[in-house]
């Protein structure tokens, strides 16, 4: 790990829903930092507290229900999860800017994309109006929108889904954030679409030099825009290591699961004509209202034993900045790749 | 690449007057009848001669060339009186809508915005629309001078709620809109994003509400003025021509059927135009009515 303070250093996070049901624990002691430039993935299925983790950081949780019960963010330096309202609200969209899954209704309808660029420039950096609107042509023309002047005086309505999520892309990187909140960006589009938006991202960043958190159930996604990502499942970090590393060597079972799931044509289309079944990972994920002991996985995994069950198993070390939470580790790599 | 635009509606190729009137036959019609009530309530003056002038002489005539309307049982002329009617009608109907509209808005507003007033505010709102329109009125007379701002404010306040409630459903619905967390995201003040971002967005649906509360209000009015608290005896309105007229009946159906007409077609009206306003505006909002 890097010896410079990080961007981003999330301790610990725990971030719990009150709910009729009980306490969801959507987020349970998930610990990650982010280097200057440096692009995470988070990778999980649904409702394996990626989302949430991200909300967290925003502290966009509603009130009412969600609370960050402990850890830390600690942002360059300051420690968001103790900045007052008003605080943290200059740091949205400007410092810290998100995007989100739907560009279809990400967008304000009654308002032109121009207007809804500008007005996040005003309001961080103190621009005049007309200046603000140069800006947003400038956005506009950054993400490749063609004829950006005249677009800037159009509605959402009148724009594509992959056209609004250029816009939304524009509107993040506006006041030039230090990091960008990616969740799941690419999802609601089309598969030429999302091509198009993962490499438009991978550009900007290095012409911003933003680092990027992108959060993601395709792990494709992962392979191509990410140096360094993240597992999680039921609330909590199951492994991390580099891309590179993730890939050539998976050791949580979950990972391996989520690698067996995705369809692929390169491999299988050489084997004599027979189409194989896409393996998927049995169960699903477990209700996360009531406590789990061991390993959250266990009940879903080919592995497990009684320490499984019963002890929850700590993050430990596995070589080459590879880190895995499992009791089996030794076990799943002899096992081979599936 | 991506195409860049989907043609709307607006984009469309100016077809101009024609293809309009044919696509919103609802909206044209309504606001022709409109206009054509607006009109004559403005130059009543030069329409219509007094509408007091009593005229004993020819009492109970039924329409001729010199009393298109026929008369009443004072000899006042019927077509002078219900083209006068016509203003009572157009005040009230736009003051209720307006400042129903304007009231309700705010309510509505920071009801669905801040939780901690929801529940106070709309218990009350809850108790105001229990309030029968007719009966608050008929208090409110009898506690001050009856006069059309009277007239307005009793039928106003029962229709606050109604609003409210519109409102604060749509600002509730929009709050879980992505592009309100986006913005919430990007840093937006509470002030602001209510204002710039949630309150256009409830324009729609409330517009459409208001046009049918201009409608019940004409017609409350309309029977206010028929129970005889309504506007003063001295000004005309149609409801009050209807009263007077309700005696005789059967010897001058005229003074009853006319203003009948008028307050008919003044409804239809605002309400032709609040179809085509909802059907053009929000196109859920019509299946769900």
């Amino acid at each position: 790990m890097a010896d410079a303070a990080p961007l981003l250093e999330v301790t610990d996070l725990a971030c719990h829903f009150m709910t009729l049901d009980g306490v969801v624990r959507a987020v349970d002691g998930v610990s990650f930092r982010i280097e200057r430039g440096e692009t995470l993935g988070i990778v999980g299925e649904s409702g394996c507290g990626k989302s949430v983790t991200a909300l967290s950081i925003l502290r966009l949780i509603a009130k009412d229900t969600g609370r960050i019960v402990a850890g830390s963010i600690v942002f360059d330096g300051q420690d968001l999860t103790r900045l007052s309202d008003d605080r943290i609200r200059e740091l949205r969209g400007h410092r810290i800017a998100m995007i989100f899954q739907e560009p279809m209704t990400s967008l304000n309808p009654v308002l032109t994309i121009g207007v809804q660029i500008a007005e996040n420039v005003v309001q961080h950096m103190k621009l005049g109006w007309k200046a603000a609107m140069d800006r947003a042509v400038e956005m506009l023309r950054l993400v490749r929108v063609p004829d950006a002047e005249r677009r800037i005086h159009d509605y959402p309505h009148q724009l594509s889904g992959g056209m609004r999520q250029r816009v939304m892309i524009a509107i993040a990187l506006s006041c030039d954030p230090e990091l960008l909140i990616a969740d799941e960006p690419t999802t609601a589009l089309d598969v030429t679409i999302q091509a198009q938006i993962l490499e438009l991202m991978i550009e900007l960043k290095e012409k911003t030099g933003a680092a990027i958190m992108m959060i993601t159930h395709d792990l494709g996604v992962v392979a191509e825009t990410t140096q360094r990502v993240m597992v999680m499942y039921a609330g909590r970090k199951v492994e991390e290591a580099s891309v590179t590393e993730l890939f050539a060597r998976p050791l949580h079972p979950y990972t391996r699961g989520l690698m067996r799931a995705r369809p692929r044509l390169d491999v299988d289309a050489e084997e004599a004509g027979r189409r194989p079944r896409l393996q998927e990972i049995s169960g699903i994920v477990p209700a996360l209202n009531r406590a789990i002991p061991g390993c959250a996985f266990a009940p879903r995994c080919g592995f497990a034993t009684e320490q499984c069950r019963g002890q929850r198993p700590p993050l430990v070390a596995a070589g080459s900045g590879h880190a895995v939470a499992c009791w089996e580790v030794d076990r799943v790599e002899r096992s081979g790749l599936a | 690449m991506t195409s860049i635009a989907l043609d709307s509606e607006d984009a469309a190729p100016k077809g101009g007057v024609a293809v309009f009137i044919r696509r919103n036959p609802t909206i044209v019609v309504g606001g022709a009848l409109m206009l054509l009530l607006f009109a004559i309530a403005i130059f009543a003056p030069w329409i219509a001669g007094d509408p007091l002038r009593l005229n004993p002489i020819n009492r109970l005539r039924p329409p001729s060339e010199r009393f298109w309307f026929g008369t009443d049982q004072f000899g006042r002329d019927v077509f002078s009186r219900t083209i006068y009617g016509t203003r009572v009608s157009m005040v009230v109907g736009f003051s209720v809508a307006t400042v129903a509209s304007l009231l309700g808005l705010t309510i509505g507003l920071l009801c669905g915005f801040y939780k901690s007033v929801d529940g106070i505010v709309m218990r009350v709102m809850d108790g105001i629309m229990a309030i029968p329109s007719i009966l608050l009125a008929i208090a409110l007379i009898t506690l001050t001078r009856p006069g059309l701002a009277v007239v307005i404010a009793a039928i106003v306040i029962p229709e606050i709620p109604r609003i409210v409630r519109l409102v604060r459903s749509v600002v509730l619905s929009l709050r879980a809109q992505p592009f309100i967390e986006a913005a919430i995201a990007g840093g937006t003040k509470a002030p602001k994003l209510l204002l710039r971002h949630i309150l256009p967005n409830t324009l729609a649906p409330l517009i459409v509400q208001s046009t049918y509360i201009c409608a019940s209000a004409i017609l409350t009015e309309a029977a206010l003025s028929f129970l005889g608290v309504g506007v003063p005896p001295e000004i005309p309105s149609w409801g009050n021509i209807i009263a007077q007229g309700r005696s005789f009946f059967l010897i001058a159906p005229w003074s009853i059927l006319i203003p009948g007409i008028f307050l008919a077609v003044m409804v239809l009206g605002v309400n032709m135009l609040g179809d085509g306003l909802r059907d053009r505006l929000d196109p859920r909002l019509a299946r769900r009515m």
